[in-house]
Order: C-alpha cells, then structure tokens, then sequence
C-alpha cells in the first residue's frame, strides 16, 4: 500500500459524495422549483405544514447534515497538490485549510436552519418564515469561502513556476471565471425576484452550476496530479 | 514545497504602479508573503468603511432599544446593512489567506509547528461567529422591514451578541501567538509584542458581561466591551502589521534567526543570491 493509494480511495469517496449530494438536492422540495423569496410567511408554514414535502425536507436535510463535509478530503488532496508546487512558502496550502473549515461550516448552519423550521411546522408562520430566510440567506450569501479557495488556488497555480506545473494554467482561468460568477449570489438580500433573488437565475442557478462544474472539473485534474503523481513515485522507487 | 531558482532578476523598474506590481509578481521571492500582507491591509482598510462608513453597525447601538425602535434601527440602515454584508460575504474569505500569512510568521519561529497549526484553525473557526453571522443576521432583519417586531429584535441581538460576544477565539488565538513569539530563539518579532498579545486576550475577557448587560460601561456599546476593546485591536492591528512588514523584509527562508534589517528598503535582487 503506497501513499498515493489512500489519496486514491480518498478521491474515488468523491463521486460517491457528488451522488449523494444530487440525491439529497433532487429529494429537497425547496430546490428543484426553489422557494420564492417573495412567498408570504403563510405560503412559507403551508410549505412546511404541507405532508407530502415535510418528510422530504427532514429527509434530505439529514442527508446534507450527514454529507455536508464530505468535500473535505478533496480539499485536503487539493492541499496536498499545492504544497508540490514550486512555492516558497506553505501560505496558499494553509490558506485552503482554511477555506476547507469555513465554507462546510456555513453550510452546515444553513442547514440547521432548514432543519428546525420543519421540525415543528405548526410553529407561527412569521417564525418559520424567519429560520426560512436564515437559512436561504446563509445558504446563498455565504459564498466568501468559495470565492477565496478559487482565487488563493489560482494565484497558487499561476505561482507554480516549474518545467512540470501540478496544474495547467487553464485550471486556474477556471477557478478565477468561478470566482466571478459566485459574486452575485452574495446580494440576494437585495431582492425577492429577479436574478439575484435566492432563486433567480444569477443566484440560484448559475452559482449552484458552477459549484458542480468545479467539483467535477477539479475531481478531474485531481485525479490526473495524483495518477502522475503516483507514477512518478512507483519510477523512483523501480 | 521545492524552492524555485530564478537566477538573477532584473532591476526593480522605476515608474508606474502596475510595472511595479509585474516586477514583483514575475521576480520577487517573497510575492507570497507580500500578497498576503497586502491582503490584511487592504482588508482592515476595507472592514472599516464597511462596518463603520457602509452598514453603520460600528460604533454598535444600544442593547437597551425596543422592539418599535429596533425595527426603526432596521430602516434607517436598509440599503447600507443589505450592499455592506453583501460585499463583506464576498472578501469575508480572504481571512484564510490572511491567517495563513499570520500562521506562517509562527512557522519561521523556532518553535513547534503545532503553534501556527493551532493559530490557523483557530482563526478559520473565528471567521463565522465572530463576523458572517452578523452578516447573516443583518440581511435577514434589512430584506423583510415588515417582519414581526419581536423578531427583528431577536435578530438584533443575535447580530451583536454574536459579533461583540464571540471571544474564545480570539483570546485563545492571541495567547498561542504570545506563547510562541516569546519562546522563539529566531527573533521574527520583539519580545514586547508577545506581552501586546496579553493585552488583546485581556479585552476578551472584560467582554463577557456584554452577555449580561444592557445598559453601562460593560454592555456590548459600553465604554469597556467596546471602547477599550477597539482602542486596543485598533493599536494591536496596527503593529502587527507594521512588525509583520519588518519581518517580510528580514525573511532570508533560511531556519534559523532572522537577520537584522539594514535599511527600511528591501534588499537588491540579484545581491540577495549570494548571501
């Protein structure tokens, strides 16, 4: 059992991680048409009071509480990429050690909020409204993390000046054109329609997309730095 | 981490901002330690004019005001609190980098690096109650101004309450980083600024009965928990950065003390080689 191989186990959990977040995402009634943010606190309690999406949102809010930081080990591999990089200092592999505690955090307090608004929906309107708009809030707005561990990887990627780069440049115009495009999500407070609304198009489905295009895109070049990785090693060693 | 050779670099150009920063970003060895320096004060500067210019949450109101008052509270912010948060919850992530910077500064000590690990976990933690939360809380009372009053004070409190009251972090993360300067033989930074360490764990201590009181000196406005504690974090903030600046310019990436600084200019490129 080499190194590199555990690092393969740790990535292969990823698709089985992506599966089970699309799952809970699918199961989550407030996700496949999102919830309004202009529904009144009445159509807010109606949505949890209502028996066919109740289960649905206790069930896949569990899911998520189970598998919120389940992205963690490939932020760890991604950690484990920047520190082969020609760097004078370990301050960007520190930095995503960071972003990796802070941006499940935030998820996982939205999801709290989702998980006590349902767990007693017969509460007052206005007050399941509020866990409501916390927990959407939290979940949208929160996007400071995400922002950071694209830009601190790609200024780690363009820094990485060796005959071999660990990652091509591409990877790192991709992590800066996703850092963008999570920039509009952070407004949501500002409307309750439209595209910055919580789920309007800039919001809801632009960010959320390009959340799942960088995971795959980065499980991808990740898979790739190890397996070169991994070869290399077994060169050294023969 | 293998260290890049460029060779000799060329000389720094004179002239524009933005030749300079290309020099830096293609030649200079400490780029690395240079953004993230940069990071923190661009940040600081930006915290401010956020919390004190934008959202107007800092200095902080009373605890003491009604539920008809805190709604008003609500109101007059509406647009200040909603684009404030918003853009505090996009640079809100550059702490990671700027705690990095800071952990790295206990890495170049002669200490364990069980000081910058626990600095940096520490600091990542302190990010969510001790800033986003009021984030969150705020946007959530501004996009609503008709929500039940009651509740809008219940989100006013867990606004300040988180921001003014979240402790721990800070006061065990300063006490790791005075430990540390004061153990380490490599002199990254003066022995006096462990004791300035002591000094901002102290202002988390005389904060608790923020937890407490609504009215008077030690409520979360008052001229203890808020006051002094922002004179202090304001002083300390300052030099830290200003020892850091030092220390950037001392950095030889070398293991053992860091030599002294000969001028307030960093060194030639090309020059630095030999050494």
């Amino acid at each position: 059992m080499r190194r590199a191989d555990g690092e393969l186990i740790l990535l292969w959990t990823l698709p089985v991680v992506g599966l089970i977040w699309l799952s809970a995402f699918l199961l989550f009634p407030g996700f496949v048409h999102p919830m309004s943010p202009a529904m009144s606190a009445e159509e807010v309690a109606a949505f949890y009071r209502d028996p066919e999406n109740l289960p649905r949102i206790r069930y896949s809010m569990i899911v998520f509480n189970w598998f919120a930081v389940g992205l963690i080990p490939m932020l760890a591999l991604i950690v484990l990429q920047i520190r082969r990089m020609a760097h004078r200092t370990p301050i960007f592999s520190y930095a995503i050690m960071a972003c990796a505690a802070g941006g499940p955090t935030i998820f996982l307090m939205a999801n709290l909020f989702w998980l006590t608004a349902a767990f007693r929906p017969e509460r007052d309107p206005q007050q399941t409204l509020m866990f409501n708009d916390l927990a959407w809030v939290t979940f949208s707005s929160q996007v400071g993390f995400l922002i950071a561990q694209s830009v601190i990887l790609a200024l780690a990627i363009y820094l990485d000046r060796q005959e071999r780069p660990v990652f091509r440049p591409w990877v790192a115009h991709f992590n800066l054109l996703v850092a963008v495009v999570l920039i509009p999500a952070a407004f949501v407070g500002l409307a309750l329609e439209g595209p910055i609304a919580w789920d309007g198009l800039l919001s809801f489905w632009v960010r959320n997309t390009a959340i799942g295009l960088w995971i795959v895109v980065m499980g991808v070049v990740l898979g790739q730095a190890i397996t070169r990785q991994r070869a290399n090693d077994e060169a050294m060693t023969t | 981490m293998s260290a890049a050779t460029t060779g000799a670099a060329p000389e720094v150009p004179s002239g524009s901002l933005l030749r300079k920063i290309v020099w830096h970003w293609r030649y200079d060895e400490k780029r690395e330690l240079w953004i993230g320096w940069w990071t923190l004060v661009v940040f600081y500067n930006l915290y401010g004019l956020l919390f004190f210019v934008i959202a107007r949450t800092q200095p902080p109101p009373k605890p003491s005001l009604t539920a008809p008052e805190i709604v008003q509270w609500f109101h007059d912010r509406h647009y200040g609190l909603l684009y404030g948060y918003a853009i505090v919850s996009i640079v809100g992530g550059a702490t990671a980098i700027m705690n990095a910077t800071l952990a790295y500064t206990m890495r170049r000590m002669s200490v364990s690096r069980a000081f910058a690990y626990s600095y940096l976990v520490i600091y990542a933690l302190a990010t969510l109650p001790g800033m986003l939360i009021m984030g969150v809380a705020c946007t959530v009372g501004a996009m609503r101004p008709d929500r039940n009053p009651a509740l809008m004070s219940w989100l006013y409190d867990f606004a300040f309450l988180s921001f003014e009251g979240t402790m721990g972090v800070f006061l065990i993360g300063s006490l790791v980083w005075m430990v540390a300067v004061l153990l380490d033989r490599n002199r990254v930074f003066p022995k006096w600024f462990g004791y300035l360490n002591l000094c901002n764990a102290l202002t988390e201590v005389v904060v608790a009965p923020a937890w407490i009181f609504k009215r008077g000196v030690f409520a979360w406005d008052g001229g203890i928990a808020w006051w002094t504690n922002m004179a202090v974090f304001v002083t300390y903030t300052t030099v830290f950065l200003t020892l850091l600046r030092k220390m950037i310019l001392r950095e030889d990436f070398g293991t053992g003390p860091l030599p002294e600084l000969q001028s307030d200019h960093p060194p030639e490129p090309g020059t630095r080689e030999a050494a």
